[in-house]
């Protein structure tokens, strides 16, 4: 870093420093070491916390219940990550050939849903899918289509996915707004010599916009993957997990050993392995996702 | 393809379709209007029957019997705090990350970097035993000291970055006129940081309203429930009750919904800035 002019007594920082980073080692990083310390031990909350080393993680890598919640995140990747990406690529190249005002219209009722509390999200949905009152059955009814007017939250096979479906309603218009100033960003008169080379809007679309859009995929990538592993507030208020692990993910797991079972040793080293999993994600879209602008 | 002559059909049959999901994507909403102003009886002849006339008491009942005005009082005391604080301590540390020099720097730095990486749900059972410890379970420090500490690494990194757009000579004259740091934070830099603090103060808005891992864990007590743990135990009494329950959720977003359609612009200038940095 440059030299700043204000630069002059070390002394005197740490005044400005102190206090916010004081407060968050206390209540933040602090907690972090001391989840890491916790997942080596065995403890109930009540009596002293008993050394296992890495037992805890060994037990969690033997645990089949622990497979089945990893396997439904990987599954739930494709409605909070993959859907919302593909969606709001496409929406972003419909929106934004359209006027000025119709644009900001759209994307106000878009990008809605982001802004809304995800835990009260789910108890909104978890009423629009009641199978004996939900609104979504009785469209399907109304609609001819009663014979898939299903217990949704009920099902075993169809739970995933209608959980899903509202994380993918969640994050599509968010996606859409990044990208969408993505293409704004991007030289206009690439896509006129385009035009003028007679490129298709399919070519123009693949050979221009997708590839210069890059940093904003990363940037997409990187934030709904995140959030996918730390997903709990929605499945919390819609399912609980249930039925039967269906809706199973790391974080309900490790809320249910911690706070249901007092295994608070094996409940923290499900969220240091959560932790590490993000940064070995963030890390691996950082390295393969390519961009122009390195940032 | 000779597009120019294809473009207004085109256009056309993309903008109804994308009309249409824009219209799918709020009739949750619409839905959850319209229920929260229908009678229990209304509810009966289906989910999209109008009612014969709106039933206001709905949100009454909500409001005082479903303890909606606590909640909702709750919020209030515990977002306010929340965003000031944030946006002090991010004016302090932001400063000193955008110009001075302090030994451990880049270490501190990673350190406040992993704080925005890892999700509360990492440390929430830590912190519950050191919440426990002092004795602030079920106070509204609990939710609140937390949330200040989880917002310093953003509130920092944003105000930092803003900070290091202003120019330098701005900052040179200053010194030369022989001003102090404390006083040319106050009165240069603050001023001039008017449009991002007010951005930040949006999103650690947003973000506390929101909040439900924090006030689920580290509070049981009815009486400093927040909105959205409101919701959860408000849906748990009253199941049967969908238009109460529907009034309760409006109660929850509508200032959200006041607040977006308010500051869109802002919100999404500053999204959208902060996600391509």
């Amino acid at each position: 870093m440059k030299r700043s002019p204000l630069d002059g007594s070390e002394h005197t920082s740490w005044i400005y420093l102190l206090p916010g980073l004081l407060l968050y080692a206390a209540f933040v990083f602090g907690p972090i070491v001391a989840a890491l310390g916790l997942s080596l031990t065995s403890w109930d909350g009540l009596t002293v916390p008993k050394w296992v080393g890495l037992g805890n993680y060994v037990d969690l890598f033997s645990d089949d219940r622990f497979y089945i919640a990893l396997r439904n995140n990987a599954e739930l990747m494709i409605f909070y990550c993959v859907l919302p990406l593909v969606l709001g690529i496409a929406l972003a190249a419909c929106v934004w050939n359209l006027k000025q005002r119709e644009q900001l219209a759209l994307r106000t009722f878009l990008f809605l849903p982001y802004i809304m509390p995800t835990a009260v999200l789910g108890i909104i949905w978890a009423w629009l899918y009641n199978p004996a009152f939900g609104p979504f059955n009785q469209f399907l009814r109304a609609v001819g289509l009663g014979a898939f007017a299903l217990p949704w939250l009920g099902d075993f096979d169809f739970v995933l996915p209608a959980v899903g479906i509202v994380a993918t309603w969640y994050f599509f218009g968010f996606c859409m707004v990044i990208f969408l100033t993505g293409i704004q960003r991007i030289d206009p008169s690439l896509f006129d010599a385009a035009k003028v080379d007679g490129a298709s809007a399919r070519k123009t679309f693949f050979w221009i916009t997708l590839p210069l859009l890059m940093p904003e995929i990363r940037v997409v990538l990187l934030l709904t993957v995140i959030a996918s592993i730390k997903s709990f507030d929605l499945i919390f208020t819609m399912t609980r997990g249930g039925p039967a692990n269906a809706t199973l993910v790391p974080n309900i797991y490790m809320y249910q050993l911690g706070f249901e079972l007092n295994r608070f040793g094996a409940a923290a080293a499900i969220a240091i392995v959560g932790a590490l999993l993000t940064f070995a994600i963030n890390y691996a879209i950082h390295r393969l996702v390519g961009s122009q602008n390195k940032g | 393809m000779s597009r120019s002559s294809n473009i207004p059909a085109a256009t056309l049959s993309f903008r109804i379709i994308l009309w249409l999901l824009a219209f799918v994507t709020i009739t949750p909403f619409l839905l959850l209007l319209l229920t929260s102003i229908k009678s229990k009886a209304d509810v009966l002849k289906g989910a999209f029957a109008l009612p014969a006339y709106p039933h206001f008491e709905n949100y009454v009942d909500a409001w005082s019997a479903g303890h909606f005005n606590i909640y909702f009082w709750n919020s209030i005391i515990v977002v306010i705090p929340v965003v000031a604080a944030s946006v002090f301590l991010g004016l302090l540390t932001g400063f000193a990350f955008a110009y001075l020099s302090f030994p451990l720097r880049r270490t501190l730095f990673g350190i406040l970097t992993i704080g925005m990486m890892v999700p509360a749900e990492a440390f929430i059972i830590p912190l519950y035993y050191e919440m426990r410890y002092l004795g602030l379970i079920n106070t509204y420090a609990a939710v609140i000291v937390p949330q200040i500490a989880m917002s310093i690494p953003f509130s920092t990194i944003f105000l930092a970055s803003a900070m290091q757009q202003l120019p330098d000579e701005i900052l040179e004259a200053a010194v030369l006129d022989g001003a102090g740091r404390f006083y040319i934070l106050r009165k240069i830099v603050i001023p001039l940081m008017v449009p991002a603090m007010s951005t930040l103060a949006l999103f650690l808005f947003i973000w506390t309203w929101n909040e439900f891992l924090i006030p689920f864990i580290l509070v049981n007590d009815d009486a400093y429930r927040t909105l959205p743990l409101g919701m959860l135990f408000f849906q748990g009494r009253y199941t049967v009750n969908t238009p109460v329950l529907t009034a309760g959720a409006v109660i929850v977003i509508a200032p959200l919904i006041l607040t977006y359609l308010v500051f869109q612009r802002r919100f999404i200038a500053g999204l959208t800035a902060g996600a391509t940095k």
